[in-house]
């Protein structure tokens, strides 16, 4: 715990909070929706640089938690008139307790296997929902607007799955932090570098692998609960989108992988670029090719990622970008 | 080289600080306040400048459009007090996902202003535009989501145009029934995705309450190419052959149909066949019936309109069809009727409030009752309200002309038809 006052860690515990409460200050409706949108970016980014950052696992499949989690997790919303907050930690629950069945098999896997394994427990996993009775087989599962009543009306649900999804995206960044600064962390880390000498020195890989790969599925499985109830609906194809695994990796890379402040930063970066060219009067017919431009000339520029390029630009911003 | 990285980078990271932070300023718009006798009213919506429904978002825009450009070039809707109503469209990219959606018309209703909107294209976007649009007290007419459920959420301002997916296919049904009395087995074979699974359902039920035994009933995987393991399964003597899902997969099924000789009386798939690109089949698309939301052969005029006791309101099928193939040189789908439909219902219920006030304009919604060229309007006011309970689908099958060219006719409901029906393949 005395690891998350280095000022490394504080930076980015402190810009979410405050850029919540800013949010809720403000109290604007259209603040809030994009908020929402950058925030549940910055958590997914986060939780996926918790087996991508620390162990150097690619993942192609960290949406699967986001989907099967959020499935279960409104499964108990509609189904059983769970209410939100027991629903979304049920949600993440269950992402936690399935990457955990799913991690003894696949993370012994390592490198491009582990990724094309992935890649396959996605499609699984799609498929799975897909025929699911008790998840509403192909057509899904959706909620009645009158089950935004017990929270105040549609209004107050809305700011309150916000002020939910703010904290989860705070809870990640320091269970981040966390994992970075203790001897569990450092373990991952010498996983990362070679697994093998890890081993030889007494890391315990498969149970700290295994470990890793729960708590990085927790919170996308939180997250998904939330983002479904908003939209009060889920279906199979929102739920197991392979590009947003793809898009969150890149939000990793671009902030800078390993590091606690690199995947906010990326999340924030490649969301927010596409939030603004997607509105803005000048470029909204080009975003796509204008964020591809913009993403393109960062990738070959900044390899290790923003902050990366930061520390070993500015030597003087190594205590403050951890 | 390091210094001009130095120079590149740091403005690149401070702009996209700025531009993805917490001080996401929103762009601020001076209100315009409207002349005197004229009220601007603004339609907000997003639609799929890219991704999956690209296609149809782009008709469904096109459609509603030519409403707009029309409806202003006429001098707007004069209100009876003497204000002229004038359209105005608002609309982001939604990039067909569902991300953004809430976020897109959030910014409609609060920066944008937006009176009035129309929804995405698709049932999964149009169900999360909706709770924004509700919980804002905004009018939504939809159009490309067909979906039933959304209309069961307890809205009260969500309107549909299309005919919802519980009659999408069912049409066929009566058609077999006029057909031929006799038949009594139907195979259906679909799509596991959500919008076919949604139509099958509905389909097996009222298959089976006309007294219709489904002797198969089989989803296949979104992508399917091949299909022999499920013509297999297809038991001979089946009458009728049923479902499909989306344009690539329901072709190559009816392909695969025609191809394995198939025996049936009839063949009627989602999606694919009415699109023109189904000629392209050639024999395979022979015979093949398909439902559609509306087709410029359709029979919907005065005449028709009286003949039900029913207002005609607006355009012809014909002066839509020519002045949509002038603006945009191609020939409309019902995607792009539907896009001016929703534009004409807004215009028409507008008008019958005298007034652009969301209470009142609901009002006239709830109390429409009319054809237009597009079919008959008319919405649930009660438990599913919003629910499009007047419009009918049209049935199209692929015959042949007096040269052997392969033609599109309607030959479902007899009140649009412009064709007799003919048999698939029975020998």
């Amino acid at each position: 715990m005395r690891n998350l006052l280095r000022l490394g860690y504080l930076l980015p515990v402190v810009l979410i909070l405050i850029w919540g409460l800013v949010v809720i200050i403000h109290g604007e409706d259209t603040l809030r929706e994009k908020t929402f949108t950058l925030l549940m970016f910055v958590g997914m980014a986060s939780s996926l640089n918790i087996l991508l950052g620390y162990t150097g696992y690619v993942s192609f499949g960290h949406i699967v938690f986001f989907g099967l989690g959020g499935y279960f997790g409104f499964y108990l919303l509609a189904q059983h008139d769970w209410s939100l907050i027991p629903a979304s930690l049920a949600g993440g629950a269950m992402s936690a307790v399935i990457a955990g069945l799913l991690g003894v098999a696949v993370l012994r896997l390592r490198g491009a296997y582990f990724a094309l394994a992935t890649i396959g427990i996605n499609e699984a996993a799609r498929a799975f929902v897909t025929n699911f009775g008790p998840f509403g087989g192909a057509t899904g599962l959706y909620v009645n607007f009158s089950v935004y009543e017990a929270y105040g009306g549609a209004s107050q649900a809305l700011w309150s799955t916000f002020t939910c999804l703010w904290i989860t995206a705070l809870a990640t960044i320091i269970a981040s932090a966390l994992v970075k600064g203790s001897r569990f962390g450092l373990g991952l880390m010498a996983i990362r570098e070679d697994e093998d000498a890890a081993m030889v020195m007494g890391v315990k890989a498969p149970q700290a692998k295994t470990l890793a790969f729960m708590i990085s599925a927790f919170f996308p499985g939180l997250i998904g609960t939330l983002y479904f109830f908003k939209n009060g609906n889920v279906e199979p194809g929102d739920a197991f989108h392979l590009h947003m695994s793809i898009e969150l990796l890149v939000m990793v890379m671009l902030g800078g992988q390993g590091t606690v402040f690199g995947p906010m930063l990326g999340a924030v970066t490649y969301e927010g670029l596409r939030g603004y060219l997607l509105t803005s009067p000048l470029f909204k017919s080009l975003h796509l090719a204008v964020s591809g431009l913009f993403l393109l000339i960062i990738v070959l520029f900044v390899p290790a990622g923003v902050v990366g390029w930061i520390r070993h630009r500015l030597p003087i911003t190594r205590r403050l970008l951890e | 080289m390091q210094k001009m990285k130095f120079w590149f980078l740091t403005p690149l990271i401070i702009l996209s600080l700025i531009m993805g932070g917490p001080s996401l300023a929103a762009e601020k718009k001076a209100i315009q306040p409207a002349a005197k006798a004229v009220e601007n009213v603004v339609i907000g919506f997003t639609a799929s400048q890219t991704g999956k429904f690209n296609v149809e978002s782009t008709r469904q825009i096109h459609g509603l459009s030519l409403w707009m450009d029309q409806v202003n070039a006429a001098g707007g809707i004069k209100l009876p007090e003497g204000t002229v109503v004038k359209f105005a469209a608002k609309f982001y990219d939604d990039e067909s996902k569902k991300d953004r959606v809430q976020e897109l018309y959030t910014r409609l209703i609060n920066e944008d202003k937006a009176d009035f909107l129309i929804s995405p294209y698709s049932s999964g976007l149009t169900d999360a535009a909706a709770v924004i649009a509700q919980q804002y007290k905004r009018i939504m007419i939809t159009c490309g989501a067909a979906s039933d459920s959304t209309y069961n959420k307890g809205y009260t301002l969500v309107y549909q145009t299309y005919t919802p997916a519980s009659r999408y296919l069912t049409g066929a049904i009566d058609l077999l029934a006029q057909m031929d009395p006799k038949a009594n087995q139907v195979a259906i074979v679909y799509e596991a995705a959500k919008f076919s699974t949604d139509v099958v359902n509905y389909l097996k039920d009222y298959a089976q309450k006309k007294g219709f035994q489904v002797v198969l009933f089989e989803g296949y995987d979104p992508g399917a190419t091949d299909f022999a393991p499920f013509i297999d399964k297809i038991p001979k003597g089946t009458d009728a052959i049923m479902g499909g899902g989306h344009f690539a997969d329901t072709s190559t099924f009816a392909k695969q149909l025609y191809e394995k000789g198939v025996k049936t009386k009839m063949v009627a798939l989602l999606v694919a066949p009415p699109e023109d690109q189904f000629a392209e089949l050639g024999d395979a698309a022979y015979a093949v019936i398909g439902p559609s939301q509306w087709e410029s052969s359709a029979n919907y005029n005065p005449k028709a309109a009286k003949k039900l006791g029913l207002e005609y309101y607006g355009i012809s099928v014909a002066d839509f069809t020519k002045n949509y193939k002038e603006k945009y040189k191609e020939n409309p789908t019902y995607h792009s009727a539907g896009g001016y439909v929703a534009g004409l219902l807004l215009q028409k219920a507008i008008e019958m409030a005298g007034s652009t006030d969301s209470a009142k304009v609901k009002a006239a919604l709830d109390k429409m009752n009319l054809m237009t060229f597009y079919g008959v309007i008319k919405f649930d006011t009660a438990k599913a309200h919003g629910l499009q309970v007047g419009h009918d689908m049209v049935y199209i099958q692929w015959q042949r002309d007096a040269k052997k060219k392969l033609v599109k006719r309607v030959v479902w409901p007899e009140a649009a038809a412009t064709g007799k029906p003919v048999f698939y393949r029975t020998k």
